[in-house]
């Protein structure tokens, strides 16, 4: 009993970082229909912008070296704020590799191109600014909670039921916004017809910004939570997030905030059951399932078909 | 011209053929290395660099003068062989590098069909040398390495007996390194109780190591890089295993400190690196590389190593230069013949090194005669931590 509440636990817990992750690509993706490859970078760049509020020092390789700010933020503040720095990155990204393109209606597989090369100038960016050492969030940035908690006999990390905890609270914070909210509605128009939406007097370009925004907000977030539970591993470490992120994207649908948080929680779950003796082949399961979802579901488990206009 | 300049021309003339009748005329090569720079193993080619830029500095006035070109492999096989693409078209005289045995593997061939000596610097998986005539290491094979870490725990904690296994399965030096781990625990009556295979670009290991733990290990040995092994380590400790841990040589290096922080202490890793050795080359690299950094840092092994590949080519160089005809250069001589002769040379050599006193087999592989293994020692507040050498 006790390893089968440790393996729903451990895979629920890995799922929820590939939810958090997707839910600002899905955001995007859902208001533009164009893969923000740069995701990845933004997710590393929340995790550093945390690491230095919180007062981290930069190490000794790269041009910041033993860089310091005068203050040291408690851990909570550092999150938002770095959510905050991640967002005005992201709207930078949206200025400078999509809105150009959007203007000249070119192909949206440009914007992906753009945003690709945007994602590689940050990345290298971070290591020339900062060095290719790993950093970590201190282990006491929680302060008086333990590191690790028994629940029904198994052992869990307490940053893992938080990341649980905060991607559960930013879903149903982003339903409520979309679903309920006059923005989120006129996002949902945006989505479905930019012109048509300004036609009837939306503000498209400032829809997007806000998409771009929040996805940034959120990536930040996320990048600051997953460092504080693994480490910030290099400014490199964001990449492998986005491809699995991807992956969850497909799985729950392109465009859902829901399917989003689904498709990390079963990617998350199915690694966590795959035999310890084929531990090396996780990802292997992975796709594995989304391979046969979409055979299956092409427009993944939350996501919609949409109509043909003619 | 007036009389008195005259006589001036001509003594400045003749003072400067009798210096050059004195000494031999000056020599500059450009020598390749080629390390990782950018992507997951970039940790270890920052390392190699500094000790590279040492070297450089340190070697850089004397004769035959070198000069370092550097490229970055970045950490991928496709991106090392245009690294040594573009080191074979400039060329080199030698090329010191790659970072991964990975790479090595992919690269070495290379520069063995093009004749151009290339000495790994942390390329420590079986089969290196092997690869081909023109290739050497002054990284110590890991088959000399594992082992030794792995009998001082049991000699530390002699009721061990149940042991775990984890190693980044996408590294071939990860992987080589855990088969000699798993060959050395079965060997010692070990019962190997679990294998967990991971990937360098893994972050998140509370899967693995729940199944780990599951079997009650009493020792835990770790085949893996920094990032993804500091990180293995910390989420092993959070997760409650308090036992001993044996950490390959991937993870030799004081970058995994910012990644396990406080969990990194007990840490045990054999080292090719002794820094409290008393020889000239260690003095120079120690000097210069505490400079702007504390009084007491410590070199990594990859940085003393890298210093060692640059000496040993330096050095061959200068015995080839020194018993060149009066008059004539290094780079005078045919290009073919430059690069088998300092090929000789060196594998002929024995070398006073910051790693001691190190020399070559004929087919490349590097003879060091001194190991030790290092507990890893951390500050209360888990900072900072040291490499303490276990007697």
């Amino acid at each position: 009993m006790a390893d089968l509440v440790q393996l729903l636990l451990n895979g629920l817990s890995t799922g929820a970082m590939y939810a958090l992750f997707a839910l600002g690509y899905t955001l995007v993706f859902s208001v533009l229909a164009v893969i923000k490859i740069a995701h990845g970078a933004v997710f590393t760049l929340g995790a550093y912008f945390t690491f230095l509020l919180i007062g981290g020092a930069v190490g000794a390789n790269g041009l910041l070296s033993g860089f310091q700010l005068p203050f040291a933020l408690p851990f909570w503040l550092a999150l938002v704020l770095a959510g905050l720095a991640a967002a005005a990155v992201a709207l930078l990204i949206e200025r400078v590799a999509f809105r150009p393109l959007r203007q000249r209606g070119a192909d949206p597989l440009l914007a992906l191109i753009t945003s690709l090369g945007a994602g590689v100038v940050l990345v290298n960016l971070i290591q020339l600014l900062v060095g290719a050492e790993s950093y970590a969030i201190p282990t006491t940035a929680l302060a008086g909670l333990p590191a690790a908690i028994r629940l029904l006999g198994a052992q869990v990390r307490t940053v893992q039921l938080l990341l649980l905890g905060v991607a559960a609270v930013l879903l149903i914070a982003l339903t409520l916004w979309i679903e309920g909210s006059r923005s989120g509605k006129a996002l949902r128009a945006v989505a479905e017809d930019a012109t048509t939406a300004q036609l009837l007097g939306i503000p498209s370009g400032r829809m997007i910004q806000i998409a771009f925004g929040l996805s940034g907000f959120l990536s930040g977030i996320a990048g600051g939570l997953v460092g504080l539970s693994v480490s910030i591993a290099g400014p490199y470490f964001g990449i492998g997030y986005g491809l699995k992120g991807l992956g969850v994207l497909v799985l729950g649908g392109l465009g859902s905030v829901p399917g989003a948080v689904l498709g990390g929680l079963i990617i998350g779950l199915a690694e966590a059951y795959v035999p310890a003796d084929l531990s090396g082949y996780r990802d292997v399961v992975a796709y594995g399932i989304l391979f046969a979802v979409l055979l299956l579901r092409p427009q993944g488990l939350l996501g919609r078909v949409l109509p043909t206009k003619v | 011209m007036s009389r008195r300049l005259r006589i001036s021309a001509a003594i400045g003339l003749l003072g400067a053929l009798l210096a050059g009748c004195s000494r031999q005329p000056s020599d500059e090569l450009k020598l390749g290395s080629a390390i990782a720079l950018t992507g997951n193993a970039s940790l270890l080619g920052q390392d190699a660099r500094t000790g590279l830029q040492i070297a450089e500095q340190h070697f850089g006035e004397q004769q035959p003068k070198l000069k370092l070109v550097l490229e970055d492999t970045g950490s991928d096989e496709t991106s090392a062989t245009l690294a040594f693409r573009r080191l074979i078209n400039d060329r080199v005289v030698a090329i010191l590098g790659p970072s991964l045995s990975q790479q090595g593997f992919a690269v070495m061939p290379m520069a063995d069909r093009a004749g151009i000596p290339v000495i790994g610097i942390s390329t420590t998986a079986p089969g290196i040398p092997e690869i081909g005539r023109f290739v050497s290491r002054v990284a110590s094979p890991v088959t000399v390495i594992a082992p030794r870490s792995l009998a001082k725990a049991i000699e530390l904690n002699p009721r061990i007996k149940r042991v775990a296994v984890f190693f980044a399965q996408d590294d071939v030096f990860c992987s080589s390194e855990s088969s000699i781990f798993q060959r050395a625990i079965r060997a010692r009556g070990l019962n190997l109780v679990s294998v967990q295979r991971t990937s360098i670009s893994d972050t998140d290991f509370h899967i693995p190591v729940s199944n780990a733990l599951r079997n009650r290990p009493d020792l835990i040995v770790i085949s893996a890089l920094p990032s993804d092994g500091g990180n293995l380590v910390r989420q092993l400790r959070e997760l409650g295993y308090k036992g001993p841990i044996v950490a390959g040589n991937g993870m030799n290096t004081p970058n995994i400190v910012p990644v396990c922080q406080k969990h990194c202490g007990g840490l045990l890793i054999t080292q090719a690196y002794n820094p409290a050795l008393k020889n000239p080359s260690n003095a120079a690299l120690l000097q210069q590389f505490r400079r702007g950094r504390s009084s007491d840092a410590v070199p990594p092994q990859v940085t003393a190593q890298a210093f060692t590949a640059y000496q040993v080519v330096h050095e061959s160089l200068a015995r080839i230069k020194a018993n060149l005809r009066q008059g004539t250069t290094l780079i005078a001589m045919p290009e073919t013949k430059l690069r088998q002769q300092l090929l000789s040379t060196l594998l002929a050599g024995t070398y006073q090194t910051p790693l001691g006193e190190i020399r070559f087999t004929p087919e490349g592989e590097v003879i060091q005669k001194h190991f030790s293994v290092a507990r890893v020692s951390m500050s209360p507040d888990g900072r900072s931590g040291r490499f303490v050498l276990l007697k």
